[in-house]
């Protein structure tokens, strides 16, 4: 019984076909990579899944429910969430009040108590305070906790939007070029942190990544996309030696 | 052990809004007083604005609207039934704060109306519609015969409480900061962030804005009504769009996003226009300027701008030394001005023009804005708060992350 | 519903073109502001709130210009021309473009790495400055006008378009009393030329049969003048007006020639489209935005010249407001960044406007313009001619 189940996806903006008949499934816990040259819909593929845009036609079932054109912001409630290609932090907010902001949607405060600073929202925020340095702990981010986001550097702030987004408790993590601009370094401890999702915390993660070495290493199935079709699907060793993979790719050795 | 402190600094709160009115009753007259409360009520007005503006990012520039409903829907049920009702709700104090949540709740209908747009709309966009809203709504009270049309809604049975007004406007602070120390109070300050990211990480954004205009708004509400029973008389010049607009330079100058700020602000605006209507020229009469003189600081104080404005872009100094540079830029600026100054005065139109101050006004508001937005657009305060958390750090040199301070 | 019945029945349907077209030829200065706002907006999205400002000061522009060239409050030239007027004009356009480039170098341009309601608030804040500001310098109480002295003798005049002739015997009517008016009144002036120095009320007696005849003549031809309108459609041009019109419909025509057919012009429309890669193809930004605003503050400044000279109102700094609001709803319905658009709207808000006033409704016109505001924000923010997507935030 697959987690998300995408069929003949397609979107069209005015002429142009930027994604068509998109269709892959992943399973509960698994690592699944979606990768292709720049422009060939990769983005465009997460922003419909994430509700940001609305296919022209074809579906997608989240958790056996049909989930295509909810609106972005009911989609982290039902489980899905994102870290983003071009980084979205709240920059003026502290590392530890991004992940907070994460995870409000999943506890109960009332506007009232709130303005009234009541214990109930007292207790509720220290809850989620304390929920979101367990997580800062989880991506090793729990020193900078009350550095500002936008102090952070690069690598950490990636980081910090995967703590973000895990605090939804999503069941599927979408993480969109999260090694971009890392040194081999970091990647490796991100590759790590991403497996540590999966095996200690049930997460489902799929990947959006141009650097081969690292979807072939930590995905364990693959979907190749060039100009917004299909071009190959399936395990790492498979796609690595697909021709028509290295055709799009201009061949990059593994 | 919530309750007690809770308690406690409430009762510390009234107790100074108390003492205020005692301390500005025995030192100032009926004037004087008056400026009290019209500084408590800006107080009010622009923490409210900047909840709509600062921190949840909502460009609203028409808070002037929000302050009108409360003033004249409550100005006319006391008009009507403060005679009648007075007596069996309890005093005249009673009445006033029955007024108070009258009126916001008035105003925060009107919140919710003028909310609704912010849905679609951003920016600069956003603002014209709010100051759009707040024109028609005008133009239709101007328009009414039964609220006095264009002249004035008066009778209005006078209830001259201080302690009440700074009352409302501590409310209004301490509701904020309330906000700010919760975790919802960081989903609009996310909102105002990044509405993308926000919404991707379940954040209801439809329903941050709008509850930032509709608590905003109640509370402007509840100042107006305070404004029509303290005056007595209310007129829809009150409320012309230079209220707005005045508010808005008010949170601009403390500071997007402060609440410290826009309370520094509105005091020290609303206080200045009257220091200035008061200063008396050296015979006891009112103070006139020349024309020539008025335009001779308008020179000092473009002239000041651009220097400060060439030394922060341009040099990189640490800040002791940019501070003495921006002394030294501002005496030069007072060299350049007087040479100007020689000239000026040459035009004979304008040696002979006679101003008095309290002409000055609008013109000082008007000059404060361009000012602060050229020198220092984030205002004075920034987006830091004056609080415990950060006096400690000053002392300690750790730098909390300032929302949370 | 009922009194909206009431409402049109009462209405003089007979007004209707003479209406349409006032509302046209106050479209026509609603348009050549709407303009300049149009075009900054295009070039620097920037809602040039001071605008209004400007305009106003090309009216005070225009008095001092009209004072200098002799026309002051206690003048007693009658004799004017059209080459005082173009001064006039000059001058006012002149004037204004400086203070638009003033504007933009001191105010706008530090403000464009900020963010745009940094910039609109900047705006907010310069239109107050020049309003209260100029309060203090400007002469605005009691406020004064322009003296119409200025205005040459026969742009003073009317002409009566007859759309709709009267039925024949009307006419016949009409044109016969009008002949024994016209016939009296040129006896009776040449009679009085001749005989300077002479009172109305002590003529000789040949004299005074001129005079008789000459009043006894104007109460039938006014009967039959009346009688006649209320059969006709007819329309009571100022010349004035069609003064401004034709005068604006020039300045669109050069602006349009500027834009479309010079480098200038296309580095406008460059710059409009695409600021960043605009500057990468070697365009001057900085020049470019210069000459978008000293364009759309010269057209201001033009507008109210004439509105200032030839409609005569009384002039204060908060002048320009008013119409500044109208003029920039008018280039958002019309679709802002869009030159035609800001025209369209220009004409659409002169004919609305006029419109609410003929239904009796003057004192919420400027309501009306705020309500239309609004609703072409909220529902098709790129105005008639601009696009029908709602921007995502």
């Amino acid at each position: 019984m697959s987690l998300l189940q995408v069929q003949q996806l397609t979107i069209r903006f005015g002429g142009l076909t930027a994604v068509s008949q998109v269709t892959f499934d992943i399973a509960p816990g698994q690592l699944f990579g979606l990768i292709g040259p720049n422009g060939a819909g990769k983005t465009t593929c997460f922003n419909m899944i994430t509700g940001v845009y609305k296919p022209t036609s074809g579906s997608i079932r989240f958790d056996g429910k049909a989930i295509t054109g909810t609106p972005c912001n009911r989609i982290a409630g039902l489980g899905i969430a994102r870290t983003f290609q071009n980084i979205r932090l709240f920059p003026a907010l502290s590392v530890l009040e991004n992940v907070v902001v994460g995870g409000f949607l999943r506890h109960k405060t009332t506007l009232t108590s709130s303005l009234a600073y009541l214990p109930s929202a007292i207790r509720e925020t220290d809850a989620m305070k304390a929920d979101a340095m367990k997580l800062l702990e989880v991506l090793d981010l729990q020193d900078v906790a009350h550095v500002r986001s936008a102090d952070l550097p690069y690598g950490k702030q990636r980081r910090l939007e995967i703590a973000r987004a895990m605090a939804t408790q999503p069941k599927l993590l979408l993480l969109d070029e999260p090694a971009a601009g890392m040194n081999p370094n970091e990647k490796v401890d991100l590759m790590n942190a991403v497996k540590r999702l999966r095996d200690e915390h049930g997460k489902t993660v799929l990947v959006i990544e141009h650097d081969m070495r690292f979807v072939m290493n930590l995905c364990e199935q693959i979907f190749v996309l060039d100009h917004g079709e299909e071009i190959a699907q399936g395990p790492p060793e498979q796609i690595r030696n697909d021709p028509k993979v290295i055709a799009a790719y201009l061949g990059t050795p593994v | 052990m919530f309750w007690p402190k809770r308690i406690a600094s409430i009762a510390i709160g009234i107790g100074a809004c108390f003492l205020i009115q005692a301390v500005a009753g025995k030192m100032f007259d009926f004037y004087g007083l008056r400026l009290v409360a019209l500084a408590g009520l800006y107080v009010t007005l622009a923490v409210s604005l900047n909840l709509i503006n600062g921190i949840t990012g909502q460009f609203s520039i028409g808070h002037a609207a929000f302050y009108q409903i409360g003033a004249y829907f409550t100005g006319y049920l006391s008009i009507h039934y403060f005679a009648a009702g007075a007596g069996k709700v309890g005093g005249p104090v009673v009445w006033l704060i029955a007024m108070m949540i009258v009126g916001a709740l008035g105003a925060t209908i009107a919140g919710f109306v003028v909310g609704l747009p912010s849905l679609r709309l951003r920016g600069d966009y956003l603002a014209i519609v709010t100051l759009g809203f707040g024109e028609i709504l005008r133009i239709i009270v101007q328009n009414q015969e039964a609220l006095g049309g264009a002249y004035a809604m008066k009778d209005i049975p006078t209830i001259q409480s201080l302690w009440l007004v700074w009352a409302l406007a501590f409310l209004c602070i301490a509701v904020c900061r309330n906000l700010l120390k919760t975790a919802r109070g960081l989903t609009f300050v996310a909102v105002r962030e990044d509405e993308v990211a926000s919404a991707a990480m379940g954040v209801d954004v439809t329903k941050v804005k709008i509850t930032a205009f509709m608590v905003g708004s109640a509370f402007a509400g509840a100042a107006g009504a305070l404004l029509a029973h303290y005056e007595g008389l209310i007129t829809p010049q009150t409320f012309a769009m230079d209220v707005s607009f005045i508010i808005l330079t008010m949170v601009v100058l403390g500071g997007t996003g402060s609440i410290t700020g826009s309370v520094v602000a509105a005091i020290f605006l609303s206080y200045l226009p009257e220091y200035l209507r008061n200063l008396k020229a050296p015979d006891g009469g009112t103070l006139y300027v020349t024309g020539a003189t008025c335009l001779q600081w308008m020179l000092t104080i473009f002239a000041a701008v651009v220097l400060i404005r060439w030394i922060s872009r341009s040099l990189q100094f640490p800040l002791v030394q940019r501070l003495g540079l921006y002394a030294a830029a501002v005496v030069g600026a007072l060299v350049i001005g007087k040479l100007l100054g020689f000239g000026v005065n040459l035009i004979s139109g304008l040696a002979a023009i006679q101003i008095d101050a309290g002409q000055l006004r609008m013109a000082i508001f008007a000059v404060a804005l361009i000012s602060v937005m050229l020198i220092r657009p984030q205002g004075i305060f920034a987006h830091h708060e004056l609080s415990l958390t950060w006096l400690r750090g000053l002392v300690s040199r750790k730098r909390p992350a300032e929302v949370s301070a | 519903m009922g009194h909206g019945v009431e409402l049109l029945a009462a209405l003089n349907l007979r007004t209707l073109p003479e209406q349409l077209a006032n509302g046209i030829f106050l479209g026509a200065i609603y348009a050549l502001i709407a303009l300049g706002y149009t075009m900054v907006y295009g070039i620097l999205r920037l809602i040039n709130f001071a605008h209004g400002e400007v305009y106003m000061l090309g009216a005070y522009v225009s008095l001092f210009a009209s004072r200098m060239l002799g026309f002051g409050p206690t003048s007693n030239k009658t004799d004017s021309s059209v080459v005082n007027l173009l001064i006039m004009l000059t001058a006012s356009m002149i004037v204004c473009a400086c203070v638009g480039v003033i504007i933009e170098r001191f105010a706008y341009r530090p403000m464009r790495a900020h963010s745009r309601i940094a910039s609109l608030i900047t705006a907010i804040g310069v239109s107050l400055l020049l309003q209260y500001g100029g309060a203090l310098f400007l002469p605005s109480s009691p406020p004064p006008s322009i003296n119409e002295k200025v205005i040459p003798p026969v742009y003073r005049e009317s002409s009566r378009i007859v759309l709709q002739a009267p039925p024949a015997e009307l006419q016949r009517d009409l044109d016969s009393t009008q002949t024994i008016y016209l016939d009296a009144k040129k006896k009776y002036d040449f009679y009085m030329s001749t005989h300077q120095g002479v009172g109305e009320f002590d003529l000789a007696p040949d004299g005074q049969a001129l005079h008789d005849k000459y009043k006894a003549s104007l109460a039938p031809f006014n009967a039959a003048q009346a009688k006649a309108d209320e059969r006709s459609v007819v329309i009571t041009v100022r010349h004035a007006d069609i003064i401004i019109l034709v005068t604006s419909v020039v300045l669109m025509g050069v602006l349009t020639y500027l834009v479309m057919f010079t480098k200038s012009g296309r580095a406008m429309r460059a710059v409009s489209h695409d600021f960043d890669s605009a500057a990468l193809m070697g365009v001057n930004v900085n020049n470019t935005i210069t000459f978008t605003f000293v364009l759309g503050s010269a057209l201001a400044g033009a507008g109210s010249m004439m509105q200032a000279t030839l409609k005569g109102p009384p002039l204060t700094t908060f002048f320009g407001f008013t119409p500044g609001v109208k003029a920039f709803v008018a280039a958002v319905l019309g679709g802002i960044g869009n030159i035609p658009g800001a025209v369209l709207g220009g004409l659409l808000m002169g004919v609305a406007e006029d419109f609410v006033i003929w239904l009796g409704y003057s004192n919420y016109s400027d309501a009306i313009a705020f309500v239309i505001l609004i609703i072409v924000l909220l529902f098709r923010p790129g105005g008639i001619l601009g696009s029908s997507k709602v921007e995502k935030v």
